[in-house]
Parts: structure tokens; C-alpha cells; sequence
């Protein structure tokens, strides 16, 4: 049975919300974990949140913010089982591609679903498209069996939805209800994780 | 440790204790009931807990003692079997594994008994002396293999609810664990002394006898 493996990104595979970490350039940062925190609680949509806050973030370089994102702490043991099954891991993440793929790329190493940025050269200028998570399942099925998600937010919803089996996961904060609800296994620990993944391999 | 995967059943609504709480989330003296069966295995790597009644009360206590466990979720706990849980924690293992019910109380000494008694390879299954209202008696022969479960009293032990399982696989649609066993006997046994809690008499029971633990 082929088995992909679809990572949500911020807070799943790094430790830390990438958002917050980016507005310490600008002087935005409690505003931007407020929205962070809101979303993630689902109080207010991942769309319209996110829009805002790429546009509260839109002064700053692009290649400024990937520098950003570079120090950006990934979880080890997620990066070790990424890496040794990258062919069928996936990053499906609402942050915007001009933001995440260098990461994506150069540490993560798999393929990835996200967002897409508009831009001219170095300067953003706004969201020309927010990534549906279920969609990217959905357009997984053609080439495997049995589709894997692992989350903790929200906007983790419709892609746990389209999968066969979720693992909601509370690494850097406690997964939001209505996904655990969605969800076949809860755990808090990426080693715990990983075990359960090896499962489905 | 010779047991690597533990599977705690604890879904159940527990309706019989009468209490608005599942029953691994019973107070006895300094904590509730799932602490002492998680001390006892604290040195295990794989701890599952399948939950469903009030399952965000029992996450969240759980991950307040050990982080590292597993939530297998069973929303269907209120029209399935306990027989249905340990299925959904345990279909996926592909390796040896002990279940154990979630409303259990054993001690440390009891358990360790239970565990010097595993051979890898082997199935193990732990009877306890009858003291339950309904028990599901074992008949134990001279080799101390259990060959017949009954809801009759043929024997003076019971099904404790306590196992290890090196070649069983626990199927989708049964009913009971024993239920399940059943065509798998003759199995080895170990005698193993515990208490499982699932009326308020159980309570008191358990308070008075095995304060120790508390």
C-alpha cells in the first residue's frame, strides 16, 4: 500500500510559528501573535487572517524574510523521518511559497503544497493564492492509497477531512479541538509521533 | 524492558460507578486511577491510551504526567465493545503488545509477576481470584494453560483483563476479549492479583484493601 505523508507546516515541523518570528523585523510582533494565536484557536478565519497578516508583513524584503525563516527550529526527529522517506513526504502549508521554499528545500527536502505570493522582484505585494489543504490531498489520491495527515490547527481541517487517517499532533501548542476531533491519534511527542508513522509506512 | 507496546483500554463511559467521569479518572487518595496503572509503566516506550468518553479530560491529564503517550480515538465508544478499542489501538502495531483495562488498579509487585512471566513469543494471559460481580471465569489446568472461559463459575479465578499478546490479532467486529481469545485456547496464565473498578462497592473495595498504593 502506497502511503504519502502530508506535514502541515508551522508548528508541526519547526517548533516555532513562523509568522511571529518573521514581524520581530518589523515592530509588529504582539500584534502578529495575537492574530497567530486567534487563528490557531480558530476565532477568526485562516484566509482572512492570513491575508492580514501577510499584508501587515508586506514592507519587509522577501529575501529578508527568508533569511528569517532559515533560523527557523525544526524538530529533529521529524526532519530524520522526512528525510529518509522524502519521495512520499509532503509539506502542505498556507504560508506563502516566496516565504517557505527556500526552507522547504534546503533543510526540509521533500515536496510541498502551499500558498502562493504575489511579488515583483524583492517586494511582496500580496496573496494571490491561499492554499485549500484538502485540495492538495485530494490531488494526491491519483498516486497513492492511503494519505497520512499530521496537524494542529484550524486550517489542518479539510485536509484531515480528505484523509484516511490524522494525527493531530500538540508539539509546540495543544491541537485545536475541532481537529482532534477529526482525528485518528493524539500525541504531544515527535518521537511518539514518528512511532506511529513507521506504522503506516 | 521486556514489554516495548501497552495498550490501555479506557474509552468507556463507565456507567456502572455512576460517576460523570470516565473511570480512569477516578480520585483515589492523591491522584486518579490512570497514574498508578502509568507508574507502573513508566518504563515502557510505547504507552497507547484509546479514548472516547470525555476523552479532552483524559488527554489532558494524562500529558500532564507522561508527554511521550499515544491517543487512539474511538468516537464510537458509547455503540462499540471495549473489544472495538483494543482493535483500533492495537490493529496497527504489527508486534507484541500488553493490553491493559483503563479502569485497573494493580500494584507494582503484581505487575512485575506479570511481566518475569512473559515469554516473547508466547501468549500470556493474567487471571485474578473471582471477586468481580460478573466475572468471566478461567478454567486453568494443572500446567497453568487456561482452557475455558465461562460466565459460569467453573473456576475459582476470572479474566483479569490483563494480557500479552505475541501472535493474537484482536479483530474488528468481536464483541469481548475473551470472546476473542476463545478460539486461540489453550494459552499460558500467571496468577496475578488486582482489582478493576466498576461499581461504587468496587470503590470501596479497592480503597480498603490496596491503600498501599495510594
Amino acid at each position: 500500500m502506497k502511503t504519502a505523508f502530508c506535514f502541515d507546516l508551522d508548528g508541526t515541523v519547526t517548533k516555532q510559528e513562523i509568522l511571529p518570528l518573521i514581524s520581530k523585523e518589523v515592530e509588529l510582533h504582539e500584534e502578529i501573535s495575537l492574530l497567530t494565536q486567534l487563528t490557531l484557536d480558530g476565532l477568526i478565519p485562516f484566509q482572512n487572517s492570513f491575508k492580514l497578516r501577510v499584508k501587515l508583513l508586506s514592507t519587509i524584503a522577501i529575501s529578508t524574510v527568508a533569511k528569517v525563516v532559515d533560523k527557523v527550529i525544526l524538530d529533529p526527529h521529524i526532519i530524520e523521518f522526512i528525510h529518509a522517506n522524502r519521495d512520499d513526504c509532503y509539506i502542505v502549508t498556507g504560508n506563502l511559497d516566496v516565504w517557505v521554499k527556500e526552507l522547504i528545500q534546503s533543510k526540509i527536502k521533500c515536496n510541498y503544497f502551499s500558498s502562493e505570493a504575489e511579488y515583483e522582484e524583492d517586494r511582496l505585494i500580496g496573496v494571490k493564492k491561499v492554499l485549500d489543504k484538502g485540495k492538495a490531498v485530494k490531488e494526491l489520491r491519483t498516486k497513492y492509497d492511503r494519505i497520512v495527515a499530521i496537524g494542529d490547527s484550524m486550517n489542518d481541517c479539510t485536509m484531515f477531512q480528505k484523509a484516511d487517517i490524522g494525527v493531530a499532533f500538540g508539539g509546540t501548542h495543544n491541537p485545536v479541538n475541532s481537529l482532534v476531533k477529526l482525528s485518528n491519534f493524539v500525541t504531544f511527542d515527535s518521537q511518539s509521533l514518528i512511532r506511529i508513522l513507521q506504522k503506516y509506512k | 524492558m521486556k514489554i516495548k507496546n501497552v495498550v490501555i483500554c479506557a474509552a468507556g463511559l463507565g456507567s456502572r460507578l455512576g460517576l460523570d467521569s470516565p473511570k480512569c479518572l477516578v480520585k483515589l487518595g492523591k491522584h486518579r486511577l490512570i497514574y498508578y496503572l502509568l507508574q507502573i509503566l513508566k518504563d515502557v516506550e510505547n504507552i497507547r491510551i484509546v479514548v472516547g468518553f470525555k476523552e479532552e479530560e483524559v488527554i489532558e491529564y494524562v500529558k500532564g504526567i507522561r508527554e511521550d503517550v499515544v491517543f487512539v480515538r474511538n468516537p464510537d465508544y458509547s455503540t462499540t465493545s471495549n473489544s472495538y478499542s483494543l482493535y483500533l489501538g492495537s490493529h496497527d502495531l504489527n508486534e507484541p503488545f500488553v493490553t491493559i483495562d483503563g479502569d485497573m488498579i494493580i500494584d507494582q509487585e503484581n505487575f512485575q509477576k506479570f511481566v518475569d512471566a512473559i515469554d516473547i513469543n508466547e501468549d500470556l494471559i493474567a487471571v485474578t481470584e473471582a471477586k468481580t460481580e460478573d466475572a468471566v471465569f478461567a478454567k486453568v489446568d494443572e500446567n497453568n494453560y487456561i482452557t475455558e472461559f465461562s460466565r459460569k463459575p467453573i473456576s475459582k479465578y476470572e479474566w483479569s483483563g490483563v494480557a500479552y499478546f505475541a501472535n493474537f490479532k484482536v479483530s474488528k467486529d468481536g464483541q469481548y476479549i475473551y470472546q476473542e481469545i476463545e478460539p486461540n485456547l489453550p494459552i499460558k496464565s500467571v496468577q496475578m492479583e488486582c482489582w478493576e473498578i466498576d461499581t461504587p462497592g468496587d470503590l470501596d473495595l479497592v480503597m480498603n484493601e490496596v491503600s498501599h498504593i495510594f
